[in-house]
């Protein structure tokens, strides 16, 4: 579930807001359905990761990867696909923390109501 | 507890997210870059480009039709100057944004504001030389004509509303990579880029050099060794052509140069990079009857290409031809009826003043018996990530005083503390006329009449019409100097050692359908010594230029493609004024076995620079050492920098003067002859081969050890050129070195319809991520050129057409 929002609503968000709304995305996300602190963290994680793999192939396959490849020269990397994997882990970990974060920080906010 | 808790888990996101977005040092925003949405996979273009497009743009006056060949050329139809100034700059922006704002900032001194603190040295010697002190300077000339006026707003206003429909995702690539956003165009930009090219080609200055080897050598020897014509010269001008005008009277020399020439009193290696071969043949050497035009400007090679291919036409005008991206108007191209282009002339247009100053406050300087007051400018220095600095430069009346103080800073070498700069470029110019005019001119009056507007840098304009007329003319705004005013340091107390006027135009060195039928340069001497007025005391060698009109004289029913061979051809006049000397002195039986194969290769050279030769590697090297040897311990002194004497001096010694006392190297007690420093130098080349290309073989191939490439503007890894296997070098005609050379080369045929060849290292798009950033680099470095597409009008199907753009008001 928490994947699919995750995915859905960034993909629509994106295309209006700079890239750090995934961010946003899965901090309120895993904030208000975030289950466990496993899903929390892996399910943000892989909708970016596949969001974001999905979006950079769709650009870079009718160009045949010339500018990945110049990319991935230029980070030092050997071949397109590597800067593709770097993209998308990045992007992938700054979600799923954010989602980890999302979780946790509902769940130090409710206790600290149950406790006051 | 938990409320610290919470608050951690609020932190983390954002100062992850602030990390991400944020450039640190020379890393990028790194997923600010990376984000497949608005990063840079946004700039990967498709192969095949919209076929057709309808844009509305209020500021157009009429229909404007933009056709794309399938080299991505745009041949802009318009229906009024307006529109096709627009047109080109809207697309010129569409195409190579990044590249004119970048290329325009640093002109301006405005690097830092970019880059942040390590450009300052940059942007202050931009500012210092009076970059856009000039610039102002030169807009100022350009509105105050209708045409350059027009010319300018309108192709502003195509930019700018170019820049207004970009938005996060489509963002030139570098944009992204530096974290910063295009600005506003104004005209002066387009006057700092035509300044950059004068400060790319007429900034050179070894006066303070050749100031401090007269005083270390006293005039004798410096007259010997810098001599103030060649030994060997084949000049642009033929010798002989006769000079139709009453030369104006020369300011006298003063008597304190005299003095300095004549009494003792006490008071780096020249880079071979700016060259250019241009040349024109006239239809009695041609098949078809009618001129051919050749032309190929060498500068240091760079992606997104120099140059920018575009066809304008509108009611008066049909050029097609190379544009400088920020400029309006073609620059090197042709017409129905004739063709251009220009290569550098080396003229003396940048002069230092020593300056008096009354004490250290600086506000006052000596001059003309009087005390008078600098003015200061204040040059406001942006810095990213850092206060703003302001830099404060004095200006007497001969202009800035560059430094008081030497920074650390390469190009600042030359630049002599305390002295004031006199340069051409600080004048009121209006280069963008010359253009205007060319490229609509019909014949060779039209020709004459454009050139006068052409203030710097001075070019060789060639010219060739279907009237069968050829010309070429060195030609520029050249102050009317006394003989070598400005080869050393001048005093700039005394008014008679100011610039005292000008070389009329009319009587710039020209000559029109010679005798020999062809014109040519390749930035040697403009004329020779019969020439009543002074623009320089040394040009570029002679060596490309002999070569060009060698092969011209001996040429007969000349087509384009015998002009393509010769714009590749490597075949080396050094070698061949230098081996028959040097290879004599080698002393065989004190070689090693690498040595002595290298030495039967270079005994069996052909003298041709090509990209499998192993001789040329071991020459080039050779001979590099050898100017070393020869001149080092004479000329090599930390405090008081000075420069060798030329090649063609050096070649001179070497071939009449054998025992010269400058063979000997001073700091050794021995006496070393000639022969000494050929075999030393000799064996180092081998040496230093064997030791980064391994034994004699394929690795010391000269492609290989030359190492052409074609680096990105911004020196960004990944966006340059892969490593090309070519030959060519800086002293033949296919003047090709590391990244330094022909940055375009053109062939015109002229006829009834003018078939036009052209290519350059790089391709029409500005875009890294689009297949048309490099498209043409392999073409060109195949020595091969691509059929010109000339349209005749919109509907024009004798080439290929790809996509089309309908520019209309609404």
């Amino acid at each position: 579930m928490v994947f699919i929002v995750i995915l859905i609503i960034s993909f629509a968000l994106q295309s209006f807001f700079p890239w750090w709304v995934v961010i946003v995305v899965s901090f309120a996300t895993c904030g208000i359905i975030g289950k466990t602190g496993k899903i929390s963290f892996w399910q943000p994680f892989l909708a970016i990761l596949v969001l974001w793999t999905g979006m950079a192939l769709y650009k870079s396959m009718p160009n045949h990867h010339l500018l990945a490849s110049r990319v991935a020269e230029m980070f030092g990397l050997k071949v397109w696909p590597a800067i593709l994997v770097v993209t998308a882990i990045i992007g992938g970990l700054a979600a799923g923390i954010s989602g980890l974060c999302g979780y946790y920080f509902r769940k130090s906010t409710i206790t600290s109501k149950a406790k006051s | 507890m938990n409320r610290v808790k919470a608050l951690i888990c609020i932190l983390i996101p954002i100062l992850l997210g602030y990390s991400l977005n944020t450039k640190f040092g020379d890393l990028p925003p790194i997923l600010k870059f990376l984000n497949p949405f608005t990063g840079f996979w946004q700039n990967a273009e498709g192969m095949s480009p919209s076929k057709n497009k309808k844009i509305v743009l209020k500021n157009a006056k009429d229909k404007i039709e933009i056709a794309f060949d399938d080299r991505m050329i745009p041949h802009v139809f318009a229906q009024n100057d307006h529109d096709l100034y627009y047109a080109q700059g809207y697309v010129t922006a569409m195409h190579r944004l990044w590249q004119m704002d970048f290329q325009t900032r640093f002109a301006a001194g405005r690097i830092s504001e970019v880059v942040g603190a390590k450009a300052i040295e940059v942007d202050k010697y931009q500012r210092r030389m009076g970059m856009v002190y000039g610039a102002e300077n030169s807009l100022e000339g350009m509105m105050a004509d209708p045409h350059a006026k027009e010319m300018l707003l309108a192709y502003t206003q195509g930019i700018n509303d170019y820049i207004k429909s970009l938005n996060r995702c489509n963002l030139p690539v570098e944009y992204k990579l530096l974290d910063f956003k295009p600005e506003q165009w104004t005209p002066i930009k387009c006057a700092l880029l035509l300044k950059q090219m004068s400060a790319v080609l007429a900034m050179g200055s070894d006066e303070f050099y050749m100031t401090n080897i007269l005083k270390k050598y006293g005039p004798a020897i410096t007259k010997d060794l810098f001599p103030d014509y060649p030994f060997k010269e084949d000049p642009i001008i033929p010798v002989g052509t006769k000079w139709d005008f009453t030369p104006l009277p020369i300011p006298a020399t003063p008597k304190s140069f005299t003095d300095m020439m004549s009494t003792n009193i006490a008071t780096k290696q020249k880079e071979e990079g700016i060259g250019s071969n241009n040349w024109a043949v006239s239809g009695a050497k041609t098949a078809s009857g009618f001129p051919i035009l050749a032309n190929d400007p060498h500068l240091d090679l760079t992606l997104p290409s120099i140059w920018y291919q575009i066809q304008l036409h509108a009611p008066g005008v049909n050029a097609y031809g190379v544009s400088l991206p920020g400029a309006p108007g073609i620059i090197i191209g042709f017409n129905q009826n004739i063709a251009w282009g220009v290569t550098n002339v080396a003229a003396d247009v940048l002069d230092f003043y020593q300056i008096k100053f009354k004490d250290d406050k600086h506000q006052s300087y000596w001059y003309n018996n009087k005390w008078q007051n600098t003015k200061p400018r204040y040059e406001k220095i942006k810095i990213k990530g850092a206060a703003d600095i302001v830099d404060t430069v004095l200006y007497t009346h001969h202009g800035p005083v560059v430094y008081f103080q030497k920074p650390n800073y390469g190009r600042a070498a030359n630049v002599p503390t305390g002295h004031a700069l006199r340069w051409i470029a600080h004048d009121k110019s209006n280069e963008l006329k010359a253009f205007y005019l060319l490229n609509r001119g019909k014949n060779y009056n039209d020709y004459r009449k454009a050139l006068p507007y052409f203030t710097a840098p001075a070019q060789n304009f060639i010219f060739a019409s279907v009237d069968n007329d050829i010309a070429i003319t060195p030609n520029g705004k050249f102050p009317l100097k006394w003989k070598n005013q400005g080869k050393f340091i001048l005093d700039g107390t005394d008014p008679s050692n100011d610039w005292q006027g000008w070389i009329p135009a009319a009587q710039n060195p020209t000559v029109k359908n010679p005798p020999r039928n062809f014109v040519s340069s390749a930035n040697q001497s403009s004329t020779d010594p019969s020439y009543p007025y002074y623009i320089n005391w040394e040009f570029a060698p002679y060596e490309r230029g002999k070569r060009i009109n060698d092969k011209l004289k001996a040429m007969e029913k000349i087509t384009a493609d015998s002009m393509r061979n010769l714009q590749m051809d490597s075949y080396s006049i050094m070698a061949e004024n230098l081996i028959p000397y040097l290879l004599p002195l080698v002393n065989a039986a004190n070689l090693n076995a690498t040595q002595k194969e290298a030495f039967n290769l270079t005994s069996k050279w052909n003298k041709y620079f090509d990209a499998k030769s192993v001789a040329a590697s071991v020459f080039d090297l050779w001979t590099k050492r050898l100017s070393i040897e020869i001149w080092d311990d004479e000329f090599n002194d930390k405090q008081n920098p000075m420069r060798y004497p030329s090649r063609d001096r050096t070649i001179e010694l070497i071939q009449k003067d054998p025992n010269s006392k400058w063979f000997d190297n001073v700091n050794t007690a021995k006496k070393e002859t000639l022969s000494d420093l050929v075999n030393s130098s000799f064996k180092y080349a081998c040496d230093s081969l064997e030791r980064k290309y391994g034994t004699i073989g394929e690795h010391w191939q000269w492609a290989n050890v030359k190492n052409t490439n074609v680096p990105h503007l911004a020196k960004i890894p990944g966006f340059g050129s892969k490593k090309l296997l070519i030959g060519g070098s800086k002293s033949t005609v296919n003047a090709l070195s590391e990244s330094n050379g022909p940055s375009w080369r053109m062939v015109i045929e002229l006829g009834k319809t003018p078939k036009g060849h052209g290519v350059y290292p790089g391709g029409q798009s500005g875009n890294p991520g689009s297949p048309f950033y490099d498209n043409m680099i392999d073409t060109w470095a195949e020595g091969k050129l691509y059929d010109l597409f000339f349209m005749q009008s919109p509907d024009d199907k004798s080439g290929k057409i790809i996509s089309r753009y309908k520019i209309s008001k609404k």
